[in-house]
C-alpha cells in the first residue's frame, strides 16, 4: 500500500459516515412525518449538529490531504468530488431537518387524504431509496448504479410537477385544509431538491471514477 | 513527553560567515522532523551539528547548546565516536563503501571491535530487513555494493546506519538523487522506522516534507523562521516568509 | 560557406596534431630499432650472467643487473613507507597546521631539484656523515630521497581522489580518523598509490647522475652481498661501455639498454595494469 492510500482511505470512510448520518436523518424524518412523531423529529434536528460537525471534519481532512500530499489524477478527482459530495450531503441533511421542523410546527397530523393524494410518502420513499443507491454507487465505485439516479429523479420531478393539481383536487375547496396543503407542497418541493442534490452526487461519483464531466450537459 | 533533542540559541560560523543565527527548537522522540528552506539557509549545517559532522570543516565554530538525551553533545566529556553511534546519518548521495553488501552493513560493528561472525551475520540480516532490502540482496551478500541501483544503495546506507543501533537518524536529502519510485520506497521506510527511531530529515522537496514529517522547520538565511506541526505549516503558516516559500512565491 | 572553412581548419588541425604525436613515436621507434639492430644479437644467457670483463665479447651485465635489483629493492623498502606515510599525514591529518604547510612547500620544491643535487646531498649525508661509504645502502638512501616527493605527491593525489562522502560515511558510523583512513580511504586509494610508487621506482632505475656521486662502481667483479657492499648499476655499466672506443663495447651497451628498457617497460606495464584493474573495480 502506498502512503497516499492512507489519507484517501480516511476521507473515504469519513464520507461514508456522512452518508450514514444523512441517511439516518432522512429515514427518521420520513418516519416522523408518517407517524406524526415529534420526538423523532426532534432527534433529526439533534443529528443535524453531528452532520455539521462531520462536514467540517471532512473539509479539514480534505484540505490537509491536498496540502500535504499534492494529489494528482484519480486522487485529485476523488478529493475534489469528496468535497462537493460532502457539501451536497450536508444540504440533504438540512432539508431533512427542515421537514422535521414543519412537523414540530404543526399541532395535529397532516390531513390523511392530502397526504395520500399528493403522493408525498411514495416520493419520500423514492428519495430515500435514491440516497441509498447513491451511497452504494459511492461505496462500490460503481458508475452504473450512479447512472440509475438520473432516471429515478424523473419520478420525483413527476410527483412535484403534479403536486399542485393533485392537492387542489384533493382539498376540493376545503379552506381548513389549506395550511396542511401548504406544508405538504413545501415538503414535496424540498424532496425535489433532495433529488437534485443526489443527482449532483451521482455526477461527482462518475466524474471521479470515469473523469467525465456530466454537469450542464443537456440530456438528449 | 520529554524531548529527544533540544537546541538552545545555536549559532554557527564558518570563518566570519554567520551560517546559523540563534536556532532554538526541540524534537520529540519517535517523530519525523523535516527541515526545509532554500539552498544555503543553514538547514544542512544545523542537521550536521547533531552528530558533529561539521567538526572537520575549516573555520567552523559554534555557540549555544545542543542537548541530545540530556547531554550537551558539544560538552568536554563527549566522545564524538560514541555520539555518532547514537546519532546515525544518511547522506544525500548514496555512499556505500566500495566493498561487498555484507561488509558495508557490518562495518560499523567491526570498528567497534565486534568480530563474532554469528553476531555480525545476524546484525546484517536484521538491518537489511529493517531497511526493506533483505529480499532483494539476501542471495548476493558478497556482491559489491556498487553494483546495486541508486535506490538500493541508499537503503543499504540506511541499513548500515541501523546496524550500529542508533536512537536517532539524521537524513540529509536522502532521496534527492533518486528516481520517484526509489524515493517513495525511502519515504515509506522512514515512516516505518519512525516507531523505533527519532528521525530528522533535510529536504528540498516540500511535498516530501509534507508527506512524511510530523513537524516542519522552515529556515531562511540562517534563521529558524517557523517551526510547527507539518499540517499547520502547509495549510496555515504563521509567517509571511514561510507562506512565500511553500507556495513558490519566493524573492 | 564558413562552416566548410571551419571543417577544413578542423581537418588541418587534426592532421597537425597527429603529426606532432607521430614525431615522438617515430623518434622512439628509430631509437628502438637502432638499438635492437645493434644489441639484440648480443643478448643471450651468458650476457646476463657474465661478470664484467676487459674483453667485450666476454663481458656481461651480471654485476650491474644485480646491483640494480639491490638498489631497487632497498629504495622501495625505504621510500614507500616513508613516502606513503608522509602523504597520508599531509592529506589526512596535517591540513590546517603551519608546520604542514611549510612541509608541503618544501616537498614541492624538492620535486623540482635536479638529481645531481641529490647526489651531492647523498654524498655529504650518507657517504660521509653517516660513514656508509660507497655502499648499496647509501645509493638506495639517495635514490629514496629522489623519489620521495613523487611518492608523496602520488599518494596525496590518490587520497584526494577518494570522495569525501566515503570518509563521511565512515565517520558517521562512529569510526575514528585512523579507522577511516586505514579501513576505507587507503584501500580505496591503493590503486593510485601503487601506480605512483611503481612509476617512481621505474624512474629510480634509470637514474645515473646521483649514483655516480655517491659511488656506484663501474668495474666490479662481484655483486653486492650485503647492503654495505659496493655495487654497480645498469645505467653505469651502459655509460661505461658507451664511453669506450671499441665498437664491440657499444654493442654491449646496446644490449644492456634493451635489458634496462625491458625492466622499465615491465614496471610501467604493471602500473598501468593495476590502475586499470582498480578503475574497473571502484567506481564512484
Amino acid at each position: 500500500m502506498s502512503q497516499i492510500d492512507n489519507p484517501v482511505h480516511n476521507i473515504k470512510s469519513a464520507l461514508d459516515q456522512m452518508f450514514d448520518l444523512v441517511t439516518m436523518q432522512l429515514t427518521k424524518s420520513k418516519d416522523a412525518l408518517a407517524g406524526f412523531d415529534k420526538d423523532l423529529a426532534r432527534e433529526v434536528i439533534q443529528i443535524e449538529k453531528r452532520v455539521n460537525g462531520q462536514e467540517l471534519q471532512i473539509d479539514r481532512v480534505a484540505e490537509n490531504f491536498i496540502a500535504l500530499y499534492s494529489p494528482v489524477a484519480i486522487d485529485l478527482r476523488f478529493v475534489l468530488a469528496a468535497l462537493k459530495i460532502n457539501n451536497n450531503l450536508e444540504r440533504i441533511g438540512d432539508i431533512a431537518e427542515g421537514i422535521s421542523k414543519y412537523i414540530n410546527e404543526t399541532n395535529s397530523p397532516l390531513d390523511a387524504t392530502l397526504m395520500e393524494e399528493s403522493n408525498v410518502m411514495p416520493m419520500y420513499e423514492a428519495a430515500l431509496r435514491m440516497l441509498k443507491e447513491v451511497h452504494e454507487a459511492y461505496e462500490k465505485e460503481d458508475t452504473s448504479i450512479a447512472r440509475k439516479i438520473f432516471k429515478s429523479d424523473d419520478y420525483l420531478d413527476h410527483i412535484n410537477a403534479e403536486a399542485i393539481t393533485n392537492l387542489t383536487h384533493a382539498a376540493n375547496g376545503d379552506a381548513s385544509k389549506l395550511s396542511d396543503a401548504l406544508y405538504i407542497i413545501s415538503i414535496i418541493r424540498k424532496l425535489e431538491r433532495i433529488g437534485d442534490q443526489l443527482k449532483n452526487i451521482a455526477e461527482e461519483i462518475i466524474f471521479y471514477i470515469e473523469a467525465k464531466v456530466l454537469k450542464h450537459v443537456k440530456p438528449k | 513527553m520529554s524531548h529527544k533533542l533540544t537546541t538552545q540559541d545555536v549559532h554557527v560560523w564558518y570563518g566570519s560567515f554567520h551560517a546559523l543565527k540563534g536556532v532554538t527548537l526541540s524534537v520529540k522522540p519517535n517523530t519525523v522532523t523535516a527541515f526545509i528552506g532554500p539552498s544555503g539557509c543553514g538547514k544542512s549545517t544545523f542537521l550536521r551539528l547533531f552528530n558533529r559532522m561539521n567538526d572537520y570543516i575549516e573555520g567552523f565554530h559554534m555557540g549555544g547548546e545542543i542537548i541530545i538525551d540530556g547531554r550537551n553533545i558539544y560538552g568536554k566529556r563527549i566522545l564524538v565516536e560514541e555520539l555518532r553511534k547514537e546519532v546515525g546519518m544518511v547522506f544525500q548521495k548514496p555512499n556505500p563503501f566500495p566493498k561487498s553488501i555484507y561488509d558495508n552493513v557490518v562495518y560499523g560493528l567491526q570498528i567497534q571491535g565486534i568480530n563474532d561472525k554469528h553476531v555480525l551475520e545476524e546484525a546484517c540480516e536484521t538491518s537489511l530487513k529493517q531497511a526493506a532490502l533483505w529480499n532483494e540482496v539476501k542471495d548476493n551478500l558478497k556482491k559489491s555494493a556498487l553494483a546495486l541501483s541508486g535506490g538500493q544503495q541508499q537503503r543499504l546506507c540506511i541499513a548500515r546506519t541501523l546496524a550500529v543501533k542508533p536512537t536517532m537518524i539524521l537524513m540529509d536529502e536522502p532521496a534527492s538523487a533518486l528516481d520517484p519510485i526509489s524515493t517513495a520506497k525511502i519515504e515509506e521506510l522512514i515512516l516505518e522506522l519512525k516507531s523505533q527511531y527519532t528521525i530528522v530529515i533535510v529536504t528540498h522537496n516540500m511535498q516530501q516534507a509534507a508527506r512524511i514529517s510530523d513537524r516542519t522547520a522552515f529556515f531562511y538565511l540562517g534563521e529558524l523562521i517557523e517551526y510547527d506541526k507539518t499540517v499547520n505549516i502547509f495549510t496555515n503558516p504563521k509567517e509571511e516568509k514561510t507562506q512565500s516559500y511553500i507556495t513558490g512565491r519566493f524573492g | 560557406m564558413s562552416s566548410r572553412r571551419n571543417r577544413i581548419a578542423d581537418r588541418v588541425f587534426k592532421l597537425w596534431a597527429i603529426g606532432c604525436t607521430l614525431i615522438g613515436i617515430i623518434m622512439l621507434g628509430i631509437f628502438l630499432v637502432n638499438i635492437a639492430i645493434d644489441g639484440l644479437g648480443r643478448i643471450d644467457w651468458d650476457f646476463i650472467t657474465s661478470l664484467p670483463s676487459r674483453k667485450a665479447e666476454k663481458a656481461g651485465i651480471y654485476v650491474a643487473l644485480l646491483g640494480t635489483v639491490w638498489i631497487l629493492v632497498l629504495t622501495a623498502i625505504i621510500a614507500i613507507p616513508v613516502g606513503v606515510a608522509a602523504g597520508i599525514y599531509l592529506e589526512e591529518y596535517g591540513k590546517k597546521s603551519r608546520f604542514a604547510s611549510i612541509l608541503e612547500i618544501n616537498i614541492t620544491n624538492l620535486a623540482g631539484v635536479p638529481s645531481i643535487i641529490y647526489g651531492i646531498l647523498g654524498l655529504e649525508v650518507f657517504v660521509r656523515t653517516f660513514g656508509l661509504g660507497k655502499s648499496v645502502i647509501a645509493g638506495a638512501l639517495t635514490l629514496s630521497l629522489l623519489i620521495l616527493p613523487i611518492i608523496i605527491v602520488a599518494t596525496r593525489e590518490a587520497l584526494k581522489a577518494v570522495p569525501k562522502t566515503l570518509r563521511e560515511a565512515s565517520f558517521a558510523l562512529g569510526a575514528t580518523k585512523w579507522q577511516t583512513v586505514s579501513k576505507q580511504v587507503l584501500p580505496a586509494a591503493s590503486g593510485g598509490i601503487v601506480t605512483g610508487v611503481i612509476l617512481a621506482i621505474s624512474r629510480a632505475i634509470g637514474e645515473t647522475a646521483p649514483l655516480i656521486l655517491v659511488g656506484a662502481i663501474v668495474y666490479l667483479n662481484k655483486p653486492p652481498q650485503t647492503p654495505l657492499d659496493q655495487y654497480s648499476v645498469l645505467p653505469m655499466q651502459i655509460f661505461n661501455w658507451i664511453s669506450r672506443p671499441e665498437q664491440e663495447f657499444s654493442v654491449n651497451a646496446a644490449a644492456a639498454i634493451i635489458i634496462l628498457l625491458l625492466v622499465t617497460f615491465v614496471m610501467n606495464g604493471i602500473a598501468i595494469y593495476l590502475r586499470y584493474r582498480w578503475q574497473r573495480k571502484v567506481k564512484w
